[in-house]
């Protein structure tokens, strides 16, 4: 039996420039093709996000802008995503890398929900998404076909009783602190949270953290800096906020701005010299 | 039964001289000697309801459960082999994701039913398999409204107002009929959930008397307003409010008897 | 050749719809060696009955780590068994990989289940013959899980399988509304009094024979947990040989019994005539428990297989 298989196989490297096989070795495979190449740049993007905690939870925050390239291409985009009720995403970087991902995400808690009538076990908790996150990303990078985006995971754990906050992107690099930020938001926004965080917490953080209100208007504050230094920002962002109680986003709103100083800037407006 | 023993029973994929496929035929006796599953389509949502015979006192109470969902809007209930109850409902959930990833939208329930049925039918048809010995109910709320299905081990599936299935089904449909009957009289008008789960629960009571010697739990789940149109078990102090209703109701009935 | 023409293979239906394929192979799980299981609101324990071949042989392994915090035993063909359990492990740590969880133990269960339902439904494969008892703990507090050969996993307060595991779940039944809320000594004695009640008439419990696997927080009464971290942890331990002597100590002195136990002249191996015994027993066994009375009596007439040649060569496999 074995030798009739030995035999069969023959025929099947058999080949038009080798009819009868008299080759010692079957003719390798010409590769028809050029290098295989995957994503080299995103394409439609959203910039930098926040995250900050606060004495109740965390709070995320992302403007409504996806570009195509420097082009302020779609303005109504929503880059947060709630997993759950107490977990929700941040999302910079490649919208449908974004979009794809959300969905997937999205399939596999409901598959555990539709799990979970029968065994009554509770969700998956912030930690769990992030590390199932975190997988897929340094898998993805690892295959280089990164999905290309930096992400903020916000959540509260039921369980533990306490938020959780952490980083994750293209490359699959992950950490965690109490104030986040990506992209550009990591130079310029992430500074000025830090300051705020620790005069209350300390560097240590264990003082007293900042109030929902305190969080949000220092929010507010860095996604308005963040507008007037950010080319690729938009004056439309929106706010989670995950606690206990769940993940509330808030409708989008805008900063009060003043571009009266912009007049004496060479490069603004008309030349006059 | 005349070709018992003949040899044309053996196999799914030999009909009998009659044009019969017997093992299908063994298959449905499984399921009629399983506690018995009740789906009830009402107006505002779908009940599913069954009878968990409990085999053992040392079976942890309210654990083991029989029906399982599907999609966060759809439920099924089976009646038969219990392991082939998992086994359909399992390949529920992909072709529910599989449904989602081609068209990102949640599956209509009667594709589900429909899918699940030819997965069904496949069973029927190689000597190298078995046909399920389950009856599943399928139901679900979507963008045509409440719907109820129910698969049989042929493969074939129906759509209901209300069914049954396992031991006792023939009684509990007839009882069904009634319940569904008075809404197509004059100015008459379908159950709304709460209603529903009262009624199914009589209904299981009522057909489990006959055999009063195993213990069972009531087990009941529905997609109604109060569940946020989500697939979920029924609260607990309505499923005892029904379950205690259902035994008033039968003990009432047997008093007039 | 065969009992009647729809038990050749398990892809037939009986006229009444029962698999008489699966039947049998429950059967496989009777002859295996007792497990127990119990679990009160803090923990989940397993309790076993080991048997060895011979005087040279070693007694063989009835529980098996899974992780952390699930840990199985078994009853029926090892082999089985061990493929089982193997696949338990490989979902454990994907669990843990990918989600960073512990995996739930009813879906530990459930992913075994799922594989022995196949086996029931497709030509050329046969039902596994080996029973397990799970137990773990997870989000939802400690479990015990059965899993047995036809696919089902059902979860328990109490429970037994293996030979004359009737006996034990008569005790169990008497007892288990106390098991809720009893200490982890108080469950473990409560086990090793079931597990007593397989034994025949002249055996008895001994260090050699008996091995517990327990879940959740430690007991330093019965437990020495220097020597533990899984104890020191409330992780998946189980305590045999020297170590078990403890347990059984404290179990004898709890019912009254001299502590070093009854001494047998000589502790001769069981297998010599365990098999043929065992057979008869298991039949005796099924009346209550089953609830396939058809398929019960299997067993009893001289031409199933393993009955009545008392083989060592039977025990090795069936565990």
């Amino acid at each position: 039996m074995n030798q009739l298989h030995s035999f069969q196989a023959v025929p099947s490297t058999r080949n038009a420039f080798d009819a009868y096989s008299t080759l010692p070795e079957p003719p390798r495979p010409q590769s028809t093709h050029a290098p295989r190449a995957h994503t080299q740049q995103p394409i439609v993007t959203g910039t930098s996000v926040l995250g900050i905690k606060y004495e109740g939870g965390v709070m995320l925050a992302a403007d409504n802008l996806a570009s195509y390239g420097s082009l302020a291409r779609f303005k109504d985009i929503q880059r947060l995503h709630p997993l759950g009720d107490n977990t929700c995403l941040a999302v910079a970087g490649d919208m449908s890398d974004f979009q794809y991902m959300t969905k997937l995400l999205d399939a596999t808690l409901r598959a555990d929900r539709s799990v979970s009538l029968t065994d009554t076990h509770p969700p998956f908790s912030p930690q769990n998404i992030y590390t199932y996150l975190s997988n897929l990303y340094y898998a993805r990078r690892s295959k280089v076909n990164p999905l290309w985006n930096a992400i903020l995971v916000g959540g509260w754990d039921k369980e533990k009783k306490e938020s959780f906050l952490a980083y994750v992107d293209l490359l699959g690099t992950t950490y965690s602190a109490p104030t986040l930020a990506t992209g550009i938001g990591a130079h310029i926004a992430q500074p000025l949270l830090r300051e705020a965080y620790e005069a209350k917490a300390g560097v240590d953080g264990k003082g007293p953290l900042l109030t929902g209100q305190e969080a949000e208007e220092l929010l507010d504050t860095c996604m308005k800096v963040l507008f007037y230094r950010d080319a690729r920002s938009l004056n439309k962002y929106q706010i989670a906020t995950i606690s206990n109680d769940g993940v509330k986003i808030s409708d989008s709103k805008s900063s009060e701005t003043e571009w009266g100083f912009a007049e004496g800037l060479r490069g603004y407006g008309p030349q006059t010299q | 039964m005349s070709s018992i023993g003949t040899g044309y029973d053996l196999s799914v994929s030999t009909y009998s001289p009659d044009g019969r496929l017997f093992q299908v035929e063994y298959a449905g006796k499984a399921v009629e000697a399983a506690g018995v599953a009740i789906g009830l389509r009402c107006s505002d949502g779908v009940v599913l309801g069954v009878e968990r015979i409990l085999h053992s006192k040392l079976l942890v109470k309210g654990a083991n459960r029989r029906i399982q969902s599907l999609d966060d809007s759809i439920g099924l209930a089976s009646a038969g082999l219990l392991a082939d109850g998992v086994h359909l409902a399992d390949r529920g959930r992909d072709e529910v994701w599989n449904f989602r990833e081609t068209y990102n939208a949640p599956i209509p329930t009667q594709i589900l039913a429909d899918r699940l049925s030819m997965y069904v039918q496949a069973y029927t048809a190689y000597s190298s398999v078995r046909p399920f010995g389950v009856s599943s109910l399928v139901a679900g709320v979507d963008k045509t409204g409440p719907r109820l299905f129910c698969i049989e081990p042929s493969g074939v599936f129906y759509g209901y107002r209300g069914y049954a299935v396992g031991k006792g089904a023939v009684l509990a449909r007839t009882e069904l009929e009634k319940a569904v009957g008075k809404e197509t009289e004059e100015g008459g008008v379908a159950l709304t959930c709460r209603e529903g789960v009262l009624e199914v629960a009589r209904i299981i009571h009522l057909v489990h008397d006959d055999n009063k010697d195993k213990e069972f739990e009531l087990e009941m789940t529905w997609i109604s307003p109060e569940s946020n149109m989500k697939h979920a078990v029924v609260p607990a102090d309505l499923l005892a409010e029904a379950d205690a209703k259902g035994k008033a109701a039968l003990e009432e009935g047997m008093e007039e008897d | 050749m065969f009992r009647n023409s729809y038990d050749s293979d398990n892809v037939t239906f009986s006229p009444q719809g029962k698999l008489h394929q699966i039947d049998y192979a429950l059967e496989a799980v009777k002859q295996g060696s007792a497990a127990i299981g119990l679990r009160s609101k803090t923990h989940a324990v397993l309790l076993t009955l080991k048997r060895s071949t011979g005087e040279l042989a070693t007694y063989q392994k009835k529980l098996i780590r899974i992780d952390d915090h699930v840990g199985v035993a078994i009853a029926g063909l090892m082999s089985d068994a061990r493929v089982l359990s193997n696949f338990m492990r490989q979902q454990a740590m994907q669990s843990r990989m990918l989600y960073g969880r512990p995996i739930p133990v009813g879906r530990a269960v459930q992913g075994i289940s799922g594989r022995a339902q196949n086996n029931t439904q497709q030509y050329g494969r046969r039902p596994y013959g080996v029973g397990f008892l799970v137990i773990g703990r997870d989000e939802t507090g400690p479990h015990l899980f059965e899993f047995s050969p036809a696919g089902t996993t059902f979860e328990y307060y109490a429970h037994s399988i293996g030979a004359r595991s009737q006996s034990a779940k008569t005790y169990l039944e008497k007892n288990f509304e106390s098991f809720e809320n009893a200490s982890l000594p108080e469950l473990i004695n409560h086990g090793l009094s079931a597990l007593h009640d397989t034994l025949q008439q002249d055996k008895f419990l001994t260090i050699q024979n008996t091995s517990i696997a327990i879940i959740g927080p430690s007991s330093d009464e019965v437990e020495d947990i220097s020597i533990s971290g899984a104890a020191k942890r409330g992780n998946f331990r189980v305590w045999e040989n020297e170590h078990v002597d403890r347990l059984l100590r404290a179990w004898r002195r709890s019912r009254g019994e001299p502590e070093d136990g009854p001494q047998e002249a000589a502790p001769a191996p069981e297998a010599t005539t365990e098999g043929g015994a065992e057979a008869t027993d298991s039949t005796a066994a099924t009346g209550g428990d089953s609830s396939s009375t058809e398929a019960a009596s299997a067993p009893a007439s001289g031409d199933a297989p393993s009955s009545g040649t008392g083989g060592s060569g039977d025990d090795v496999e069936m565990q």
